[in-house]
């Protein structure tokens, strides 16, 4: 019988340079802190030897700009790349230095696809699709140089309006849940984004995060108390910048009762950094 | 408001390496025929990325395209 040995939560733009030029020397110790105990939380992952990592993160208008825009989409095939890109600048640059392709877990990621179909999501599936900063800062950051598992990317759009709604986002992680019980699988589970930031997604409210709202979400996540999560309105994330806990909500339907315990919470002028481990039976 | 059109457009600078050098030598040129309204083709010359996105350009790509980036 498969489980979930592993899920942890964590912002995905683990670069110190990024957030030196951002928010000066404060921004580069708290960036270099975070991903710290997100190294941790990777050796702690590595330790449970996992047969596959679901990473649940969103794209940047990346990868699928303009063509389709799905509200949640499963990667599909044997490998996927990292998104190139030119000159890359601000958060795009991180990705850089990055290997180029990663393994993919194949079987799991068609279960979660075809059942859940079955079971009334209707996924998006991608065969091509590139991952961005979203996917790989996190995945990197947590292995340093051990090798990495196999992946399962799945994205939810969190950014072109209309988003698929917090409920839904959970549902589907319950659906996760049930698929990695039914298999043989020991899986690890990471959501990626945020905390607070870019308010409305305004250029000139670029630099506003909202602390108060994010202590919120933490200590319902803390408390296991997920109902209230779940009746979360997506116009209340756009305006408050969590736009992105939509995955993270995918990661708490998946987990949901256990307990998420804070690892790093360090308040910058552009984004409120976090990592979040959760307690699994 | 064709908030298609903005977008592509920031998609297609930020993705196409040849059409961002044409847009950067001439940048009115390289809109001609594009279906963009006057204050869209006038921000876009203007290189105005904050008005690009209060034009429904979004955030993640006003501070990404290469060279043209808000940051």
């Amino acid at each position: 019988m498969g489980k979930i040995v592993f899920a942890g939560a964590m912002s995905h733009v683990l670069d110190p340079d990024y957030y030196q030029r951002a928010c000066g020397d404060e921004g580069r110790r708290k960036t270099v802190e975070c991903m710290t105990e997100i190294a941790r939380m990777g050796e702690r992952f590595t330790a449970t030897r996992p047969d596959a990592l679901i990473v649940v993160a969103d794209d940047h208008l990346n990868a699928f700009s303009f063509n389709a825009v799905p509200a949640l989409c499963v990667r599909i095939g044997r490998t996927v790349q990292r998104m190139k890109q030119d000159h890359a600048e601000a958060f795009d640059a991180v990705l850089d230095h990055m290997p180029e392709e990663y393994p993919l877990h194949e079987d799991l990621a068609n279960q979660i696809l075809a059942k859940g179909i079955d079971a009334g999501f209707d996924l998006a599936m991608s065969w091509e699709a590139p991952v961005d900063h979203a996917f790989l800062s996190p995945v990197n950051t947590m292995h340093g140089a051990r090798p990495i598992p196999p992946l399962v990317p799945i994205w939810v759009n969190s950014f072109v309006a209309p988003q698929p709604t917090p409920k839904r986002c959970f549902d589907f992680g319950r659906h996760i849940a049930r698929v990695v019980a039914a298999g043989p699988w020991k899986v690890g589970i990471i959501a990626t984004g945020g905390l607070s930031h870019f308010p409305e997604l305004s250029l000139p409210r670029v630099g506003e995060t909202d602390t108060v709202f994010d202590r919120k979400l933490i200590h319902w996540m803390e408390a296991g108390e997920h109902e209230p999560l779940r009746n979360l309105g997506v116009d209340e994330l756009h305006k408050t910048g969590e736009h992105e806990f939509l995955n993270w909500m995918v990661l708490l339907g998946a987990v949901t009762p256990a307990r998420a315990r804070v690892r790093y919470f360090g308040e910058l002028p552009r984004i409120n950094l976090a990592a979040v481990e959760w307690s699994l039976s | 408001m064709s908030r298609y059109a903005v977008n592509s457009l920031l998609y297609r600078l930020k993705k196409d390496p040849d059409f961002r050098a044409r847009f950067e030598a001439d940048a009115r040129a390289a809109l001609t025929g594009l279906d963009l309204t006057d204050a869209e083709r006038a921000a876009f010359v203007a290189r105005d990325m904050r008005k690009i996105n209060e034009l429904g350009g979004y955030l993640h790509l006003v501070m990404s395209v290469p060279g043209l980036a808000a940051h």
